[in-house]
């Protein structure tokens, strides 16, 4: 198999990799990466749990080749903490059990910082717009919301 | 005790939530191995077939394949959570008589343990299967006629099991009936999507025991199964959870925990496998999909005098948890109501179908879906209000159950209801009764219709019908002069409700030291001792009390110098009894939880969409250990009984799943969720439950699909007997009667 050579950008630091031409950026994270936060709940784009941010914008990493990452710069949910400091949505998803089993959650957490990163004052409508392709079983959504119009109104 | 009410009683923070939200939280399919191997599970092509010959030279042969493993390699070739009817790998020269036959599509064939994943992959497509077909049966009428295809020695005409009800003198209730109803309840199947699919490791430990890391409810339990089919005893079978991506009943049976242990028992080497969606949709277990027939009278003052009922249920090819599920049912179709006269009889069938089993309610959901729709019937046929009628006939403390027995001490429905229903908004209390405060108000766009409809029901917690019950705690209490960690070991599966948050809460103000000196040890069975599993809406009431003594007792220890103070407490609940063979008279069951739904939806009269625009969810919980989570726990249940009811639309055609994806098997997303979800927590203590603490996690469910309902009625006139209210279901129902044409 053909091992192409990738450089990219990480949660803030510099990876070069060799990955096949059918490598998905999900299995780069995970699997040669040893990224675990970021989620494969259906690998086939379907559940949202593989959520990254893909130069800023969120993508669902089990339908993204990693060859295509090359250069690009690529945020997971391990990157959302700085400096041992949580994210304000990481905070309000604690405060607010916006998380029960979790799964889901790695993702939502990276969809709803897209979200707050182009629109900081979201309504009820753009959450749920933002949040759709993003399926939980457990948490019914509610506290999802919840966590997420709080993290804005602390500032996003 | 002094209650702390700075711990119990608190929405404090989950104590995996920091975990959860920064990604370092490991699941069964994020832990690695030096030197792993990867499993592939093949599984069955046929619904019913023998296996006449498994030809694994080539997938042997294929570079990279260290091993496939097939009947011939499991020392005890069958498992089963309540009986083991199933083999573990079907194929000839097995060590059970039987064990060749496939009975469906999920069944297990051989195993490919390769170097890599893909390998694996590869080379489970090069197994040759030789199957001989045989009838398969795959209607559960057909199944139980004379003359249907057999698929087990020990289930004449494929019934699992029977259960009757004979209680008073059904004649006698029929004569004194002055107004029946009757229906054909038509449920469907429903698949879990717990978002974690399958996955885990196995390997040997430092003590030479077989490990698996794996999601499941019930550590002891899948060590015991484990253990079973590899002929060892259960000391050398290990099993580990680490966190636990979901379960709702669809992590209590097998699914690759047996494979796993096999293969890193024969091979001596860890050896992983991870489900696709699609092999975790195929490969698991089912809610049933059940037929009720139901016959109930009342008289002109809407007093119950008589319920009949034929309950059905698809087990498919294997019994998993299906007596027990049908238990469930044969109870909950006569509703929470005190009726003097009642005949059921209740059948769990064999068919070639994907196997059913646990899933959230537990045949609670099918039997409340007949009876809250006989309920709404009777009042609609009497000119009564539906909260009203309730009233009338709820079973109270001491009244004789359908079963002939009160239910436990404790009984709260006729304050569930009435407190439910003055906080729904949409009823009130009036001289002559409970009614409506105004008649729906309907919206202006002609093709939209609103209804309000409400419907309750009752839930055991716990394991029923004398099913051996117990868990097991040990508090440590830890320091010198002063106490500086406590901890707790109790198995109980934290499958994401929290479970281990709450044993802190318990554990912390049964010690009487603030949370963040408790340290929780669980989901291993190398460091616990047996809590049952996390079903039945059991864990809170069942380990609370456990926890309790435990508690307790090692205070005590500490008080009288012992360091560390260490106490084991095995908390037994009441006995229970099964049903009587004859009569159905029967104590099923040692606690119950108490809830009813009030429910607002619009519908499309021309698209058939319903959108459920509002739900009131009345819980009486005993003592609400952590309001947070019980509410988390109501929302989420909610949601997923709204999938049930109008969404998620298993298709089964000749035993197999049509729709094993996600894109094709529709779960709610958040734009299909209510708009609002009014919780109604009530508190009036359980006298057996651990600070007055019941079970609720299962209760949101069960009464929805009929409320649903009932509010559709009031929308549009008509009942709907079958779910998923899919559109086109919807529409076609509405054609029937001439609404929304065109
Ligand atoms: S794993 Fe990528 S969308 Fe489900
Ligand atoms: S928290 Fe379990 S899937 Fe969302």
């Amino acid at each position: 198999m053909a091992a192409h050579q990738i450089t990219f950008t990480i949660n803030g630091g510099q990876e070069t990799a060799l990955v096949t031409s059918h490598t998905t950026l999900l299995s780069l994270i995970r699997e040669q990466l040893g990224l675990t936060g970021t989620k494969n709940g259906c690998a086939t784009g379907e559940c949202g749990a593989c959520t990254v941010l893909l130069n800023g914008e969120p993508v669902n990493a089990c339908m993204v080749l990693a060859v295509e990452v090359d250069g690009a710069e690529i945020v997971t949910v391990e990157g959302l903490a700085q400096d041992g400091q949580l994210d304000v949505l990481q905070q309000m998803f604690v405060e607010h059990t916006g998380t029960q089993c979790g799964f889901c959650t790695p993702g939502v957490l990276i969809m709803a910082r897209a979200l707050l990163d182009r629109n900081p004052n979201p309504s009820d409508d753009e959450i749920k717009d933002a949040l759709r392709g993003n399926l939980c079983r457990c948490t019914g959504y509610v506290r999802i919301i919840e966590a997420v119009k709080a993290a804005a109104k602390a500032g996003g | 005790m002094k209650e702390k009410a700075f711990v119990i009683g608190q929405s404090v923070r989950r104590l995996d939530a920091v975990g959860k939200v920064i990604g370092e939280a490991l699941y069964p399919g994020d832990i690695d191995m030096e030197d792993q191997l990867w499993m592939k599970i093949r599984m069955s092509d046929r619904v019913h077939a023998r296996v006449t010959a498994i030809d694994t030279r080539q997938a042997e042969a294929y570079p990279g394949v260290v091993a496939v493993l097939t009947a011939t390699d499991v020392p005890v070739n069958e498992y089963g959570l309540i009986m083991p009817d199933q083999p573990v790998l079907c194929g000839p020269g097995s060590s059970k008589a039987g064990a060749d036959i496939v009975r469906c599509i999920s069944d297990q064939v051989a195993l490919v343990i390769a170097e890599s994943e893909e390998t694996a992959a590869v080379a489970a497509d090069l197994i040759e299967i030789t199957y001989e077909d045989l009838p398969a049966v795959v209607d559960v009428m057909q199944a139980i006629a004379d003359g249907a295809p057999q698929l087990h020695a020990h289930a004449k005409n494929n019934v699992l099991n029977h259960y009757r009800i004979r209680h008073g003198d059904i004649n006698a209730g029929w004569e004194q009936a002055e107004v029946i109803v009757e229906g054909e309840y038509h449920t469907g199947y429903q698949e879990h999507v717990y978002l974690q699919p399958e996955a885990g490791l196995g390997y040997i430990d430092d003590e030479k025991r077989v490990t698996v890391v794996v999601a499941g409810q019930h550590a002891h339990e899948d060590r015991e199964q484990v253990a079973h089919a590899l002929g060892l005893p259960e000391e050398q079978v290990r099993i580990v959870y680490p966190a636990i991506g979901g379960a709702f009943g669809g992590r209590e049976d097998m699914s690759i925990q047996i494979a796993l242990a096999l293969a890193a028992w024969k091979l001596q080497r860890p050896v992983k496998v991870v489900w696709s969606r699609e092999e975790s949709i195929i490969g698991h277990h089912k809610r049933h999909p059940f037929t009720i027939r139901a016959r109930w009278g009342a008289t002109r003052e809407g007093k119950l005098v008589a319920a009949e009922a034929e309950v059905y249920a698809d087990a498919g090819a294997y019994a998993y948890t299906s007596t027990k599920v049908t238990g469930n049912a044969h109870l909950m179709v006569n509703g929470p109501y005190e009726i003097p006269n009642v005949k059921v009889d209740t059948y769990g069938v064999y068919t070639n179908n994907i196997p059913c089993g646990a899933f959230r309610g537990f045949g609670g959901p099918q039997g409340a879906f007949a009876a809250e729709g006989q309920m709404n019937k009777l009042a609609d046929a009497l000119g009564m209000d539906p909260v009203q009628i309730r009233a009338l006939n709820v079973l109270e403390e001491g009244s004789i159950t359908s079963v002939g027995t009160p239910l436990p001490p404790g009984v709260t429905l006729s304050k569930v209801l009435a407190e439910g229903a003055a906080q729904s908004d949409y009823w009130h209390k009036t001289g002559a009764g409970w009614a409506r405060i105004s008649p729906t108000e309907q919206p202006t766009t002609p093709a939209k219709r609103r209804g309000i409809g409400m419907a309750m029901g009752f839930k055991n917690i716990g394991f029923s019908f004398g099913a051996p019950e117990e868990n097991w705690a040990t508090v440590e209490i830890h320091g010198d002069a002063k106490i500086e960690r406590v901890v707790v070991r109790e198995a109980g599966a934290d499958v994401g409700q929290g479970a281990h948050t709450v044993f802190a809460q318990m554990v912390a103000d049964g010690v009487g030291v603030p949370l963040d000196k408790v340290e929780v040890i669980g989901h291993d069975t190398a460091e616990t001792d047996n809590s049952g599993s996390s079903s039945a809406s059991r864990m809170t009431f069942m380990a609370g009390n456990a926890i309790k003594t435990a508690a307790e007792q090692a205070l005590e220890k500490w008080r009288s110098e012992q360091r560390p103070a260490v106490a084991t407490y095995r908390y037994v609940p009441p006995k229970t009894t099964p049903y009587d063979p004859e009569t159905g008279r029967a104590n099923p069951n040692f606690a119950y939880g108490y809830m009813a739904q009030f429910v607002e939806v619009e519908v499309d009269i021309e698209t058939g969409h319903i959108d459920v625009v509002r739900v009131v969810s009345a819980h009486d919980v005993g003592r609400a250990i952590n309001p947070q989570q019980i509410e988390g726990q109501i929302e989420g249940a909610v949601v997923q009984a709204l999938g049930y009811a109008i969404m998620e639309n298993l298709v089964v055609k000749d035993g197999r799943i049509q729709n094993p994806f996600l894109s094709t098997y529709l779960i709610p997303t958040i734009w299909d969720i209510p708009r609002e979800t009014k919780s109604v927590i009530l508190e009036y203590a359980d006298p057996r439950g651990p600070w007055g603490a019941r079970g609720m996690a299962e209760m949101p469910f069960i009464p929805l699909a009929p409320a649903i309902v009932a509010a559709l009625h009031d929308a549009t006139g008509i009942w709907f007997d079958h779910i998923p209210l899919t559109p086109e279901s919807v529409v076609s129902r509405l054609r029937e009667h001439n609404i929304g044409v065109i």
